[in-house]
């Protein structure tokens, strides 16, 4: 499974990607195959603060639906809309045209608590199989 | 996002199979169970279109003989069993004294004084309990769960599929009806709203008959198809499933299952309160909803009108064929009409949709 150097990680599954005060958020490989076929993806409104690991946004499979949690605090400058019309994006393309907001980072410094692509690969192998 | 972890669900009889298959095992009720092999999307639309072979051995079967066994049945059972030929199945709601629903079962007569009852895997302590509790000296309940296995073939290919592999002896099978094979039985029954078969046959002969169906099958375009969307079929063709559609304090007529009850028959457990109810009405009833605004209808998700709760949602889902939101769900008698707006609450929010007909699906008739 891909999970690019450049990011950080969460151990729920989220990825990170800073570019100075703003960050790109989605999904890692991983969860977008054991979500199976994203179906549905309620995005965050413009401007709306979310905290370091409280829901964001959701995605829903068929069967279920899964929170996805803020990586680190902020306040949401963009959401991906093309993922309303099709969900289908988080599974094909999951760290680039699947992306699922972007947030101004209100603490840097809780970055330094996330994982590189290392340390989630380790999380990830630790994951009970199905 | 989180995930829940497993505990130690049992494992179906041919497992191996389904993983040799490249399923995504999860839990069902106990049972760990293949959710999906390719997507759900792909599954629903094979049923739908072509032809999927289910693995539903978790699923519970009960013999019920003895000299007894006819009217022991007659007086516990919510419909009439007399007129069951020995060919045929009949489907009904087991029914507790208060009315609710112990589970909902097939009845397959065997024979003048030997029945066959098939029931949900959740519920089959339950169910055994609830006979044997009734049960006169003269008849025996035994619980064949252990040893029996039961596939689905269902589709509008799978009659075609089921000749191809064991004969034109099953040609002349008509719906509800079933015929002797290899140790169980084959009969025109089925989950999905589509046409197609339920195979019960021992453990020991499953791996060979799941073999051959996909043998023969794959030119038809047969596929393995898992309880994803075996849920998903199941709802577009508004079928009820025990723990959510049905319960213990939930009444048949409440579920719209009144066609599967007579209550012109003699006595049976909660006919005094269901002939009550009819009277009365309802105050509770099972509607389907589809979403008119973004969102996916869950399990016991509220629903809404002007700001008042109604009632809530028993079954969801999104439908791979169709694109839709659609759900089951109870709501308050004056509401359940269709074409009536309500809201439907999604995490905290409301979101509209409107009451439907049911089923979602009905087959072309061939």
């Amino acid at each position: 499974m891909n999970f690019p150097e450049n990011l950080r990680y969460t151990k729920t599954h989220e990825w990170i990607s800073v570019q100075g005060a703003k960050a790109k958020v989605g999904v890692t490989e991983y969860a977008q195959k054991e979500i199976s076929d994203v179906v549905f993806v309620e995005l965050p409104k413009l401007g709306t603060a979310v905290q370091q690991a409280k829901t964001a946004a959701v995605v829903e499979s068929v069967k279920a639906a899964f929170d996805i949690y803020a990586p680190v605090s902020g306040k949401i400058t963009d959401a991906n809309k093309a993922l309303e019309s099709n969900p289908g994006l988080i599974n094909q393309s999951p760290y680039a045209d699947g992306w699922l907001f972007e947030l101004e980072v209100s603490n840097a410094s809780e970055l330094n608590s996330l994982l590189t692509a290392a340390q989630y690969l380790e999380a990830v192998e630790q994951a009970p199989k199905h | 996002m989180t995930m829940t972890l497993e505990t130690e669900p049992s494992k179906l009889p041919l497992h191996e199979e389904h993983l040799l298959k490249g399923a995504r095992m999860g839990d069902f009720g106990g049972w760990l169970v293949p959710l999906f092999y390719t997507s759900i999307m792909e599954e629903h639309t094979a049923v739908r279109t072509k032809a999927g072979l289910f693995d539903i051995s978790h699923m519970g079967e009960f013999l019920v003989e003895g000299p007894g066994a006819l009217s022991y049945l007659e007086k516990n059972l919510p419909r009439r069993i007399t007129p069951v030929k020995f060919s045929q199945a009949i489907y009904m709601p087991l029914v507790n004294d208060q009315g609710g629903m112990v589970d909902d079962i097939i009845v397959y007569r065997m024979a003048e004084q030997k029945f066959l009852i098939i029931v949900n895997a959740g519920n089959i302590a339950k169910d055994f309990a609830w006979f044997n509790a009734r049960v006169p000296r003269d008849v025996t309940v035994t619980d064949m769960s252990e040893d029996m296995g039961l596939l689905a073939l269902q589709g509008p290919l799978s009659q075609t599929i089921l000749l191809e592999c064991f004969g034109a002896f099953y040609k002349d099978l008509r719906r509800f009806h079933y015929k002797d094979f290899e140790g169980g039985v084959i009969a025109r029954t089925g989950y999905t709203g589509e046409d197609g078969y339920e195979i019960m046959i021992p453990k020991t002969k499953l791996k060979q008959v799941w073999d051959i169906l996909f043998r023969v099958g794959e030119k038809h375009g047969l596929l393995p198809i898992g309880f994803g969307a075996r849920d998903t079929l199941r709802l577009e063709a508004a079928m009820p499933l025990y723990g959510h559609e049905l319960n213990d304090e939930i009444t048949p007529l409440e579920a719209a299952l009144e066609w599967a009850i007579d209550l012109t028959k003699h006595e049976f457990p909660g006919s005094t309160i269901l002939k009550n109810q009819k009277l009365k009405g309802v105050q509770k009833k099972r509607i389907g909803l589809e979403m008119t605004e973004r969102g996916i209808p869950r399990q016991s998700f509220e629903i809404q009108k002007n700001g008042k709760t109604i009632g809530s949602v028993t079954s969801g889902s999104f439908i791979p064929t169709t694109g839709k939101n659609i759900g089951m769900a109870y709501v308050k008698t004056a509401e359940a009409i269709a074409g009536n707006t309500i809201d439907v609450m999604i995490r905290e929010k409301p979101v509209k949709a409107i009451v439907v007909s049911l089923p979602f699906y009905k087959r072309s008739q061939s």
